[in-house]
């Protein structure tokens, strides 16, 4: 028999605080949104309450949850612990800092973002240095390490792209590629950190809250390729500027998106829980939302309607895929976080609450449903550019992501 | 009852919060043995490595045995070959699973 390695779990209040920051980032971007519904509608994207609104949105809530959940899961995931909890929480308050004063300054004064950006990037790197040192002492590195390995370079990519447009806005170097920059700051950002990040991870947690056993894990090693080799063509077709290349690109990705979904429905069918939990569903639908947004991608750009359709699709991925993936996972990672903070030291002594005894699983459909039918509509106002549909469809988004956070918060009280 | 039925009873009590099983019907125990006086030794495993509950069920495995008068000291192991299957679960454990 192998003994395991000792396990490693993480200061609880490291993990929460990025998800406590991550709720007031949500709350205050839907805000935004709201404030802004006219621009959105009409298709300006690029002005400064719209960049304050997504920055804040992907940096100050996708971008915190997934750090946070990073500092709880990898050190279980990977057997290995966290390379310096005191470095985490360092970390935590540079990006906090740079992540609300960026996209302070990108509201008020975008000219002046560049220093909260750089302190942003700071905290990101800080963050990624973090997980080196982690994923460096793991043992034995396997295809889910070179998942999340991936998704942080792209990440660190990412970031780099995003200072280079600033530095670029202030001084006009590189402003020939701006556009080319912007392009590849988006890809890397949404389908490099947060697509790859969400593959690495679900390939964990799919088995584990579905209970699936004798699955195999062979197409993950064509998964990550097809879709990789797809993103990396997609960047070339941005400088180069072809859009026969991108079309090609973006069928790469959409095929290496397929092979994920049909390795997780495999994964399913093994499954030996009769019924999973709603916000577990929650999150295997998203992934097939990502997928028919791909396939979208794939068929603008084959019939030469990609410049038109890449705002909406982007902004349908980032909440359909990205968004509803996180929140379908939180509702399963927070109640674990409190239960473990508060009942580890008590199971086998007294009777213990379960997970789902943490959270009201009832509360989680009408979250749900009142978040798909928002999103919808704010979906469908963008295409037919209508603000009387715009609104109602973004209060009731709005509504259903106060309902998501009084529901995470709650947990606490447990 | 025998030491080793007072041990399984005790660790009846130890249920994984994401199933709401208990590591007995859930087969995660592969061995109950007493290496010297007032000592048991368990080997046991999770259901999947990497499992993110491996330091709370083994800890409650622990503390579950303490409680018992006849040990002074409760090893734990966590192993995780052989792979955990669900043929190890007990009937109890697949009708909890509704299975």
């Amino acid at each position: 028999m192998i003994p395991s390695q000792s396990a490693n779990e993480t200061n609880i209040k490291l993990p929460f605080s990025f998800i406590f920051l991550s709720i007031i980032s949500i709350l205050g971007a839907q805000a935004l949104l709201l404030l802004h519904g006219d621009s959105i509608v009409n298709g300006q994207f690029r002005i400064p309450g719209i960049w304050s609104a997504a920055h804040l949105f992907i940096l100050g809530w996708a971008l915190m949850v997934a750090m946070g959940a990073m500092y709880q899961l990898v050190p279980v995931a990977f057997l290995t612990p966290i390379w310096s909890e005191k470095f985490g929480f360092i970390q935590l308050a540079v990006t906090a800092i740079g992540t609300f004063s960026f996209a302070h300054f990108l509201f008020y004064n975008p000219q002046k973002a560049l220093i909260p950006g750089i302190i942003t990037m700071i905290g990101i790197l800080m963050f990624l240095f973090q997980m080196l040192m982690t994923l460096r002492k793991q043992a034995k590195p396997n295809i889910l390490t070179l998942y999340v390995g991936t998704a942080l370079l792209c990440l660190l990519a990412t970031i780099f792209l995003g200072v280079t447009m600033l530095t670029s806005m202030k001084t006009g170097i590189a402003s020939s590629h701006y556009l080319a920059i912007f392009k590849s700051h988006l890809l890397l950002g949404t389908t490099g950190w947060f697509t790859l990040l969400i593959f690495g991870f679900s390939y964990k947690m799919v088995p584990m809250f579905s209970l699936s056993h004798g699955f195999t894990m062979k197409p993950a090693n064509y998964v990550y390729p097809v879709y990789v080799i797809g993103l990396l063509t997609a960047i070339v077709s941005f400088f180069i500027e072809s859009n026969t290349l991108l079309t090609i690109a973006l069928l790469l990705m959409f095929i290496g998106f397929t092979l994920f979904m049909y390795h997780i429905s495999l994964i399913i069918k093994k499954k030996l829980k009769k019924k999973l939990d709603r916000p577990f569903t929650f999150a295997l639908i998203s992934i097939i939302s990502g997928g028919v947004i791909h396939l979208a991608a794939f068929l603008s750009s084959l019939f030469g309607v990609f410049n038109q359709t890449a705002g909406p699709l982007l902004f349908m991925y980032l909440i359909f895929w990205i968004a509803f993936s996180i929140i379908g996972y939180l509702y399963k990672i927070v109640p674990f976080l409190w239960w473990t903070a508060k009942y580890s030291k008590e199971i086998g002594k007294k009777e213990v609450p379960a997970l789902k005894d943490m959270i009201d699983e009832r509360l989680a459909l009408p979250v749900f449903v009142f978040m798909i039918l928002g999103m919808a509509g704010v979906g469908l106002s963008l295409f037919i550019s209508s603000t009387a549909v715009f609104f109602p469809s973004q209060i009731l988004f709005t509504l259903a992501c106060i309902l998501f956070c009084a529901a995470i918060l709650k947990i606490i009280t447990k | 009852m025998e030491l080793k039925d007072k041990v399984l009873e005790n660790l009846k009590r130890v249920l994984d919060p994401e199933l709401g099983i208990n590591v007995v019907d859930l087969g995660l125990i592969y061995g109950i043995d007493f290496p010297e006086e007032e000592t048991v030794h368990i080997t046991m495993t999770l259901t999947t490595p990497g499992c993110p509950l491996h330091d709370s069920i083994s800890s409650g495995v622990k503390y579950s045995l303490e409680e018992l008068e006849e040990f002074k000291n409760v090893d734990v192991d966590i192993v995780w070959e052989p792979a955990w299957s669900p043929e190890r679960m007990t009937p109890e454990g697949l009708r909890q699973l509704g299975r």
